[in-house]
């Protein structure tokens, strides 16, 4: 490394870092236990600074070595202080006490299965015996017994604590081995514990930064972060801020956030605003006759079967058509009405016109606009939710958005149909090059079909519109022209979301709708 | 809409001119129609026609005379439909078919230059016709015989199920007619359009040969017609006269097109039609219409010349004359759709082609605006996602087992009728469920959630015109370990007070929420505007989730009518 760029790391050393570096006060490799002692850190953070100093080519591990510690258990400090069962026996009777094994579980409050066991190594080893009514009673033997080797060895093992194994004399190694805790033997009496010793040096760039850190002299103090403290008393000016590592990734934040879906309807709404159309709404629960009826489409027609629809079960039917709508629309699909049309020329049923279904079209939002006094002239849309009697897949969504609408005036006509449309392609799918092709569509004539070349998808279809016919508007009260639009937009919003399964527009996942983001414009 | 199957080499034939690919697809806009797909090993276009309202366009021959009459610049003349013409065969109908299927059409087509081409949309034309146009043959059906193998007069009549019989299309042995309906395909797929009576359509001819069962199958005898076949009967049945005879029209011309000669049918009514008791079959039930020519201009949206206006309208096929500032338009006799003068407006810019009119913007101003409900919506989505809610939208259509225990003992819901598949069966009636069907799937997505919908609901209420109402309701919930009333609340309470509507909590009862920590959100003048509270551990065990969720709800409609009577 470069000095510059020794410079550079010396700035930004965590204050451990430091620390750990100065303890190297000699030559050559310094071991953990060292290290602590002259730092006077504590052996997590030293493997915290050592492994940051590793990482950064100032440090070597140079050797690892393992030593076993030993310990007393729980059970070993108690031994320790009250004797070991043998022990306690045994002074126990010396004393002439007289007992009988079930008096020393219940008065000595020791365990059962120890007290067995005990008892029983003491008559094996023919130091105990049992006599008449079970009491305990030392044999010749067992009265002249003094030597208890395990004691010696807990509180020779407490004094040094913790001991390293390997200074025991060899017949006492085995006795701590063969007491020694293992998990599941709560018993033992030490504890071994096997301590990994690192013997660590300094690379020659630590060296180097050692070298440095000691020119510039030792830094009086460090802050990590500016406190209301350091502003109000001033004492900030004598500290120095460890430079952080602007490289780290940041936590992650949960955030308030529109849904990506919803921005990009919201973009279409704004657009629709900023090209002078009002918003309009609609119930979702419709009856035929604003959902087809008005919009005249014949009751037992091929045209009715444009599309299949979820029907209501309770109540089945609206409890009246609104009248004069009711009336006019009926005459219109008998024999024209005032229409100036032959009309569909068959019985109109009004009962089924009441029929109650989930509106199948937001073209059933306009019907009802034009029917409520719209503005002359007028431009309205609605982003209205829809459903379709279809079996959903990736391509259909059980529910879904139309974006429609109608404009109104006296300037309306083909040309300007075709003018509204190509605006419609500029502005929401910024398309540069327009196709319209004749269409069908059973309340507009002329039809048009709307195809753009969108930057994205190519040539793809944006829309259908057309001239509502006379039939449809005359029945409702308006005697202007009315163009009717309607936008597929879901393509573009699924494009938009990067995403390919159409019912992944209403996913209930709140980690994929927190992550998805949306290319609008 | 039908999709067709076509030869290339059939449609050029018909055409009379070889069309490239990218010409015919042009063409093709003259029919509405969009060329699908060509296999060129095969010579197979798939055609797509849109327009419900011109069956006469679906088959090779409507596709080829629509846009050979364009080449033409002329419309085609059919000189059978001229009136007068003797017919020399008959069909009497009986009484009794007043009521099943009461009317009857048809026509002879001899010299019929039979291959595998003309029998391909032979079969294709009747079953797009009878299904689509026919709405599956319960309007109208067809039957194309041997013609030469019938002894005339023909009966249309009714027999018993039980007794007569004979051997249909398809089967190898005689059946009854009450055994074709159980056991012959065709039986079992339309039968439910003759089940209800108790004797069934029949044709039968002078020496009691049957030609078919209709609308449901014709004779192997007599009603198969084979590459060989050179003389057919038509037959159109059905229960709307207009419907039957524009479907026998369309059948005639297009055997007409293929080089045959069309003779009339005389049928015997023993009631009224439109168009008397003996009628001789086709008949030409095409309108005229006499359309000023300022209709088209301010239709259009230019000046148009009468002449043009004539040129463009013959070379779609009508019969034009011009005079004095008017055309007089006599449609031709295989169409039924024009209705309206306007219905000509669009047959001319079809003919002239869409892309021969300049767009041009409505010049009209008007104002752009939000309705009240969603610029509330809009203000409060904007409010909630400033405070860290992440905005959520679902699906309205659901399931009764995701709304089932939020519903209060006094609420039903507005279900499906003709339910398809029970996930979606009903409209969700408020929103919180479809909040709790995201937590019940983003255990995974770290805490806290904070989320919201501002969202529409079905509401059943008996006394609406339309046995519901739609309301926007807005639903917020939060859920993380130490997820509570008060911190729900406290949200509820920032939210209200921006929106400045005072309000107080009512200890309530509700299904979703803990009792003890529910209440009823009341705001001035006692109106209602939802609920909030701790959601029981029953609705979110049942959902398996396991993390502590507060929740509230409120309408919308609610809180703008209060904000307008303030």
């Amino acid at each position: 490394m470069t000095t510059s760029e020794l410079q550079k790391l010396l700035e930004s050393l965590h204050p451990l870092e430091h620390k750990v570096l100065l303890s190297f006060d000699r030559e050559g490799a310094l071991s953990a236990s060292d290290i602590l002692a002259k730092s006077g850190l504590d052996e997590s953070r030293l493997d915290m600074a050592s492994g940051w100093l590793q990482s950064k080519g100032l440090l070597d591990v140079k050797d690892e070595s393992t030593t076993s510690l030993v310990s007393l258990t729980e059970t070993g400090k108690e031994y320790r202080e009250k004797g070991t069962p043998e022990m306690r026996i045994m002074n126990a009777l010396k004393e002439g006490k007289q007992f009988t094994v079930k008096d020393i579980i219940q008065t000595w409050g020791m365990d059962p299965s120890e007290v067995s066991s005990t008892v029983g190594s003491l008559k094996q080893a023919s130091l105990v015996q049992i006599a008449q009514g079970g009491v305990l009673a030392l044999t010749a033997t067992g009265s002249v017994y003094s030597s208890y080797d395990d004691y010696e060895l807990i509180k020779e093992v407490f004094s040094r604590e913790p001991a390293e194994l390997m200074t025991f004399h060899p017949d006492q190694q085995a006795m701590l081995q063969a007491n020694f805790h293992k998990r599941g033997k709560s018993k033992g009496i030490f504890r071994i514990t096997e301590k990994k010793n690192r013997l660590y040096t300094l690379t020659s760039d630590g060296k180097e930064l050692l070298h440095l850190i000691k020119e510039r002299g030792v830094v009086t103090e460090e802050a990590s972060a500016l406190t209301p403290e350091m502003l109000k008393q001033g004492t900030w000016k004598n500290k120095k801020f460890r430079a952080y590592n602007i490289a780290l990734n940041p936590p992650r934040q949960s955030i308030g956030r529109k849904h990506p879906y919803k921005e990009f309807l919201d973009f279409v709404k704004y657009k629709f605003i900023g090209m002078g159309f009002e918003e309009m709404r609609g119930p979702l629960v419709e009856s035929e006759f604003w959902d087809m009826d008005a919009l005249f489409m014949p009751q037992f027609h091929p045209a009715r079967n444009i599309h299949d629809v979820y029907f209501v079960k309770n109540p089945v039917a609206a409890k009246e058509i609104e009248e004069p709508f009711g009336k006019r629309v009926a005459a219109t699909h008998k024999d024209g009405g005032k229409t100036g049309s032959t009309g569909w020329r068959y019985a109109f049923d009004l009962d089924r016109a009441k029929r109650l279904i989930l509106r199948s079209q937001g073209t059933a939002v306009s019907a009802r606009t034009l029917a409520s006094g719209p503005k002359i002239p007028g431009k309205y849309f609605s982003i209205a939710r829809c459903f379709r009697y279809d079996a959903v897949d990736a391509t259909h969504a059980p529910d879904f958005y139309q974006v429609e609408g109608i404009v109104l005036g006296t300037d309306i006509n083909f040309k300007t149909l075709l003018g509204l449309l190509k605006l419609f392609g500029q502005e929401i799918a910024k398309a540069g090059e327009f196709q319209f092709r004749p269409a069908y569509f059973p309340f507009t004539e002329p039809s048009v079909e709307l195809h753009v070349k969108h930057p994205e998808l190519g040539w793809m279809e944006l829309g259908g519109a057309g001239i509502f016919r006379p039939e449809v508007t005359k029945p409702l009260g308006v005697d202007v022209p009315v163009i009717a639009w309607g936008l597929g937009l879901d393509r573009m919003a699924m494009v938009a979301l990067g995403i390919q399964d159409i019912r992944d527009l209403f996913s209930r996942d709140l980690d994929f709708i927190r992550t998805k983001k949306i290319q609008l414009g | 809409m039908p999709t067709i199957d076509i030869k290339k080499h059939d449609l050029d034939g018909l055409i009379g001119k070889k069309l490239s690919l990218s010409a015919l697809e042009k063409h093709l806009m003259l029919a509405k129609a969009e060329l699908k797909e060509y296999i060129e090993e095969t010579d197979d276009l798939k055609v797509e026609l849109s327009d419900s309202n011109r069956p006469d366009l679906w088959s090779a021959e409507g596709i080829a005379r629509q846009i050979r009459i364009a080449l033409s610049g002329k419309p085609e003349v059919y000189d059978f439909f001229k009136h007068g013409r003797k017919a020399t065969r008959e069909i009497r109908v009986s009484k009794a078919m007043k009521s099943v299927r009461p009317f009857i059409a048809a026509c002879t087509a001899t010299g019929v230059r039979m291959n595998d081409d003309v029998l391909a949309q032979m079969i294709q034309s009747q079953d797009k016709l009878a299904e689509i146009f026919g709405r599956k043959r319960t309007t109208v059906s067809i039957g194309i015989y041997e013609l030469d193998r019938i002894m005339f007069p023909v009966d249309y009549r009714l027999a018993e199920p039980s007794s007569l019989s004979f051997m249909p299309l398809g089967m190898e042995e005689k059946l009854t007619l009450a055994e074709i309906l159980e056991r012959h395909p065709k039986g079992i797929a339309y039968g439910g359009i003759v089940k209800p009576f108790p004797q069934y359509p029949v044709l039968t001819d002078s020496m009691g040969h049957v030609l078919s069962f209709p609308p449901i199958i014709n004779s192997r005898e007599i009603g198969e017609v084979k590459s060989n076949t050179r003389n057919v009967l038509i037959e159109v049945t059905g229960t709307d006269l207009r419907m039957t005879m524009l479907t026998l029209n369309i059948l005639a011309v297009s055997f007409y097109d293929r080089g045959a000669e069309i003779e009339p049918v005389k049928v015997t009514y023993p009631y009224g039609t439109e168009f008397g008791k003996v009628v001789a079959f086709p008949v030409n039930t095409a309108g005229k219409f006499k359309v000023p020519l300022a209709t088209f201009s301010a239709g259009l949206g230019e000046n148009v010349a009468l002449t043009d206006v004539k040129k463009r309208l013959e070379s779609y096929g009508h019969f034009v004359s011009a005079v004095r500032g008017q055309v007089t338009v006599t449609v031709a006799p295989y169409r039924d759709d024009i209705m309206h003068p306007m219905d000509l407006v669009e047959d001319y810019a079809i003919s002239r082609g869409y892309d021969s009119f300049e767009p041009v913007m409505p010049q009209q101003s008007t104002v752009g605006a939000l309705s009240r409900l969603e610029l509330l919506s809009d203000t409060i989505r904007g409010h909630l996602v400033g405070s860290g809610f992440q905005e959520i939208m679902s699906n309205i259509l659901c399931s009764r087992e995701e709304l089932e225990d939020s519903l209060q003992p006094d609420e039903q819901l507005v279900e499906v009728d003709n339910v398809m598949s029970l996930a979606y069966s009903v409209l969700r009636h408020r929103v919180i469920p479809s909040l709790l069907n995201v937590e019940a799937v983003s255990s995974k997505a770290f805490y806290p959630h904070r989320i919201f919908e501002a969202g529409e609901a079905a509401v059943f209420d008996q006394s609406a015109i339309m046995g519901s109402r739609t309301d926007l309701n807005l639903a917020a919930l939060i859920s993380h370990p130490g997820a509570n009333f008060s911190e729900m609340h406290s949200s509820l309470d920032v939210l209200l007070y921006y929106l400045g509507l005072e309000y107080k909590l009512e200890p309530s009862d509700h299904a979703l929420f803990i009792p003890g920590r529910c209440g009823k959100i009341i705001a001035a003048d006692d109106a209602e505007l939802g609920f909030i509270g701790e959601v029981r551990p029953e609705v979110l065990e049942r959902r398996q989730i396991a993390m502590p969720c507060a929740a509230f709800e409120i309408t919308l409609n609610n809180v703008l009518s209060l904000s307008i009577k303030n």
